[in-house]
């Protein structure tokens, strides 16, 4: 019996030791092949083909949604999309998509998709593919009233973009800004609202007074922005749907620069009902403030950072105005910015990785960001006078004022600086453009 | 020693007397140079006064008067038959020497034949006896050659007897002793087979041992040999391989550093790409350089970094990859690419 | 002593035109007034004067001598008074040496006046943003509020009102506009 088992105990110690042979002999194998490691990337944008849509039924009149569709992928910044005339073959579903066509196009995505006219309602089925892989990445059907292809195809692209990137879309978010023509008394500012795109414009508000910082409460359906109708600046909110208006602050002195919280339940604003601007926090339903900051100088233009209890502030406590941090109300701010003289107007981006803000330089003023973990400023705008930046909610895009021949115009930029794009002009100053909230 | 140092000393005064040598020898070719200069001169100096009177001699003609022609003619007539007369003087003369001459020497050969009958005279006498005492020696010469013949043959008969008999005893002897001699051979011969045999049975086992002994030392030096060699070989091999090891390595560096470029440029990390994320995609290629497989073994965790890696991996229609095959599939034919950014946009 | 104030006034009103075109001219005038100005600010400092005038039984003929004096004063007050706008260096709050006279003569336009109400409108120039801007239109407001106040004019006549860079006197993006542009004006009602 002992003998027996010392056997076996033998046995399975050489069938250990074997194993372990071979484990080492995988393991070195293992090591010994060939790894090479790509820290970098193509410096340019994804080339995608957005092949027009083939069309059953009557279609609305103006852009088609294809069209629409490659306009919101090349103002991303990330896309490259293929000129319909280049293409091989306009295919409409996945039988007639030959990957090797498009490869030769160099492409790395087709989008194909028919539309269907039921009635009053036009009807989206699409595919997306991947070029190289041969797999079919997205596919879907989507509807909206024949009057609203806009909207159908900005949701179409905020899926494709959400494929191909993880990160969701911003085509179907709306801007607000403000326009201002004439001056003196036939001035009129007007509050609009739009698409991403600048199109499908509305006016919201038209006064004789200014209009100053739209903010966009996190459900999207409401507007906050300092009026000065009463011959002084009042801060309102109005709720897009109904027209509904109401006075949120109009303490003696400055009522301004209104931010909405994450939660929607409150709001940052810049009053100086006690001596000088000084950031409060208001409680929209009991209307109770909070004074989040104390001191002499100005402090200003309050933003949610993205936990939702810390803020970015201006102030002008070292002598000009800088960016600060403050962890939550009544702690001690910390100074952000370094670079230069004169920054101003924080711009979060949601994400705790970067701030925007404006930037003087050399006499310029530019939109610049600081990376927050480790302090580095860039400027990204090549522009001067450059005014007013709001993140889109996804972080990827950077919306800001510059004047261009003498008006004041939006641009677009990534928001690493990469790509630009104008928005269509208007009559006038445009000028205070808020990136509104994804809406689901 | 004395001698040696005069020898010395000689040797050494040498050069203090050839001075006076010299000076001697130089004095005496100055005085023979001299001498001979003088002897040289004098006879051409001597005659030349004695050719120099006979030439005013000669050329000096008596002047002689203008005379016409026929008298010149005559006179040379005249002086030719003078000529003549001369001549015939003489010639009488010489030839009344030469008739005196003639008798001197005839008297003279006659005294001589007479000398010379006298002399054959007695040596004839002188021959005569010579002949008769001659032959009065040959007949003495021949009476004792007779005797002293007859006395040799009988000891010639005596002596041929004896050695016939001493002859035959001699060959009786000279047979036994050849027949002890070819006994005594042939044994010699048994011995010498039997001795030779033997020793060549010796020699052979010898040699067999030899050969044995030397296969044995051959095998182990060949063994050695084989050894060495296969040593050698093994770390030429080894070497080899080395040198093989580290020019595929740094051949299969240049095709990393293409790949990676390649790829690099293929790459589009999407917009929620962050620095920590990684995925790794394990690939197969044909030794064409065109993609087999390309399968994610290490994810990101993030689906569009993933295809974003695996797209990558698969817009290259050619990999580029070594020429050498063993490089190839020592390292390219199966291989893993990190996609990690580094440096976002 | 009254030729020096009435010299003193014109030199004032010479200046403040100046400036206003111009702000960084005028040094000459600037020293010229600024000694003056000191002993004006004293003089008008104490209130004395005005509240002599409310009549505690003083002697005639030094009345007569006060009231021509007066008369004069408030000629020269209603001079500085036509200046209602005044104007700042970029992103600063700080009242300009030559701009203090005249807003002493509104102190006590308004000091007198007790039902009299102004506006003080802030501006700032069109560099920066506008929030920040708004706040810093509002201090130069409220800086020149404290000044008044100081020099006679009570709390509940003053009204502040920033409007930031949104109602520029002068448009354009050039030195001269942006001088022109940050600027604090008055506004009686």
């Amino acid at each position: 019996m002992n003998a027996h088992d010392s056997h076996r105990q033998g046995f399975s110690f050489t069938t250990a030791l074997a194993a372990l042979v071979v484990l080492m002999l995988l393991a070195s194998q293992a090591r010994a092949e060939l790894l090479i490691r790509i820290t970098e990337g193509a410096d340019s944008a994804i080339p995608i083909a957005v092949v027009p849509f083939a069309e059953s039924g009557a279609m609305p009149a103006g852009d088609r949604v294809s069209s629409i569709v490659q306009a919101d992928l090349t103002m991303s910044g990330e896309f490259r999309p293929l000129e319909p005339s280049r293409m091989l073959s306009l295919p409409s579903q996945r039988s007639e998509v030959y990957f090797r066509d498009w490869r030769l196009l160099g492409q790395r995505y087709v989008l194909v998709g028919q539309l269907t006219r039921s009635g009053d309602r036009i009807e989206a089925r699409y595919e997306l593919f991947d070029v190289n892989r041969e797999e079919r990445i997205l596919g879907e059907t989507a509807g909206a009233p024949a009057s609203n292809v806009r909207t159908l195809a900005h949701h179409i692209s905020d899926r494709v973009y959400e494929a191909i990137t993880g990160d969701p879309g911003v085509f179907s978010t709306k801007l607000a800004y403000v326009t201002v023509t004439g001056d003196g008394d036939n001035a009129r500012y007007r509050l609009h609202v739009s698409d991403v795109d600048g199109k499908r414009s509305r006016i919201r508000l038209e006064s004789r007074e200014p209009i100053l910082s739209p903010a966009w409460s996190p459900d999207g359906k409401q507007l906050a922005y300092v009026s000065f109708e009463t011959g002084k600046p009042v801060v309102f909110t109005h709720e897009l749907a109904s027209g509904e208006r109401k006075k949120v602050a109009d303490f003696p002195g400055l009522n301004s620069a209104p931010a909405w919280s994450p939660d929607g339940k409150s709001m940052l604003l810049t009053l100086s009902k006690d001596g000088n601007a000084e950031i409060y926090r208001l409680d929209i339903a009991s209307g109770n403030l909070t004074r989040m900051t104390n001191h002499w100088a100005i402090d200003t233009e309050g933003a949610w950072d993205h936990t939702g209890r810390g803020i970015y502030f201006t102030s002008d406590r070292s002598g000009g105005p800088q960016i600060y941090h403050m962890e939550r109300a009544g702690a001690e701010p910390r100074r952000i910015t370094f670079g230069s003289r004169y920054n101003a107007r924080p711009r979060p981006d949601g994400k705790g990785e970067y701030v925007y803000y404006v930037h003087q330089r050399d006499r310029a003023f530019h939109i610049a960001r600081t990376n927050l973990k480790n302090g580095e400023e860039s400027v990204i705008t090549r522009t001067e006078s450059d005014e007013s930046p709001s993140v889109s909610p996804n972080g990827r895009l950077l919306i800001y004022a510059t004047q261009q021949n003498g008006t004041s115009v939006l641009t677009v930029v990534s928001a690493n600086g990469g790509a630009a794009y104008s928005l269509p002009a208007s009559d006038g100053d445009v000028r205070e453009p808020a990136w509104g909230p994804i809406v689901r | 020693m004395k001698g040696h140092e005069r020898e010395t000393i000689s040797t050494d005064t040498a050069p203090l007397k050839s001075p006076v040598v010299m000076s001697v020898a130089l004095h005496l070719l100055i005085v023979g140079i001299a001498l001979a200069g003088w002897s040289w001169t004098s006879p051409i100096s001597e005659p030349e006064p004695r050719t120099i009177s006979a030439r005013l001699v000669s050329p000096e003609p008596r002047p002689s008067p203008v005379v016409d022609e026929q008298d010149q003619r005559d006179r040379e007539q005249e002086r030719r038959q003078q000529q003549e007369r001369e001549h015939q003087q003489q010639e009488a003369e010489r030839r009344r020497q030469q008739e005196e001459q003639a008798r001197r020497e005839a008297e003279r050969q006659a005294q001589e034949q007479a000398r010379q009958r006298e002399e054959e005279r007695k040596r004839q006498e002188a021959q005569a006896r010579e002949r008769a005492e001659q032959q009065a020696r040959e007949q003495e010469a021949a009476r004792q050659r007779a005797e002293a013949e007859a006395k040799e043959r009988e000891r010639q008969r005596a002596e041929e007897e004896r050695r016939r008999q001493e002859e035959a005893k001699r060959k009786a002897e000279e047979e036994k002793r050849r027949q002890e001699e070819r006994r005594r051979q042939e044994e010699a011969e048994r011995k010498r087979q039997e001795e030779a045999a033997r020793q060549e049975a010796e020699r052979k086992r010898q040699e067999a041992e030899r050969r044995l002994r030397e296969q044995q030392l051959e095998a182990l030096a060949e063994e050695s040999r084989r050894e060495r060699e296969a040593e050698a070989r093994r770390q030429q091999e080894a070497a080899a391989a080395r040198a093989r090891e580290a020019q595929m390595l740094s051949e299969s560096e240049k095709y990393q550093a293409l790949i990676r470029e390649r790829l690099s440029q293929a790459w589009y990390p999407p917009s929620s790409a962050t620095e920590d994320m990684s995925a790794r995609v394990q690939i197969t290629l044909l030794p064409t350089g065109e993609l087999v497989n390309a399968r994610l073994v290490s994810s990101s965790g993030n689906t569009a970094f993933d295809n974003s890696a695996l797209g990558a991996v698969r817009s290259l229609s050619r990999y580029p990859i070594p020429s050498d095959r063993d490089t190839f599939e020592r390292y390219f034919r199966q291989f893993t690419i990190e996609f990690n950014p580094q440096r976002l946009r | 002593m009254k030729l020096s104030v009435q010299t003193k006034a014109f030199a004032m009103l010479l200046s403040v035109g100046l400036v206003a075109g111009c702000s960084s001219t005028g040094d000459t005038m600037e020293d010229g007034t600024y000694g003056s100005d000191v002993a004006a600010i004293d003089q008008d400092g104490g209130s004395t004067v005005y509240g002599g005038a409310d009549g505690d039984g003083v002697s005639s003929s030094r009345l007569s001598e006060e009231e021509r004096q007066a008369a004069r004063q408030q000629a020269e007050q209603q001079a500085l008074r036509n200046i209602t706008t005044f104007y700042f260096d970029f992103d600063t709050s700080e009242i300009k040496q030559e701009a203090r006279d005249v807003l002493v003569a509104h102190a006590q336009f308004l000091a007198n006046n007790p039902r009299q109400n102004v506006r003080l409108e802030g501006h700032a120039d069109e560099r920066g943003t506008k929030e920040y801007n708004l706040a810093l239109g509002e201090r130069r407001a409220n800086a020149v509020q404290r000044f008044l106040i100081v020099n006679g004019a009570s709390r509940g006549q003053i009204e502040t009102v920033s409007y930031g860079e949104e109602k520029p006197a002068v448009r354009g993006s050039s030195e001269s506009a942006w001088a022109q542009n940050r600027r604090v004006e008055l506004v009686f009602k």
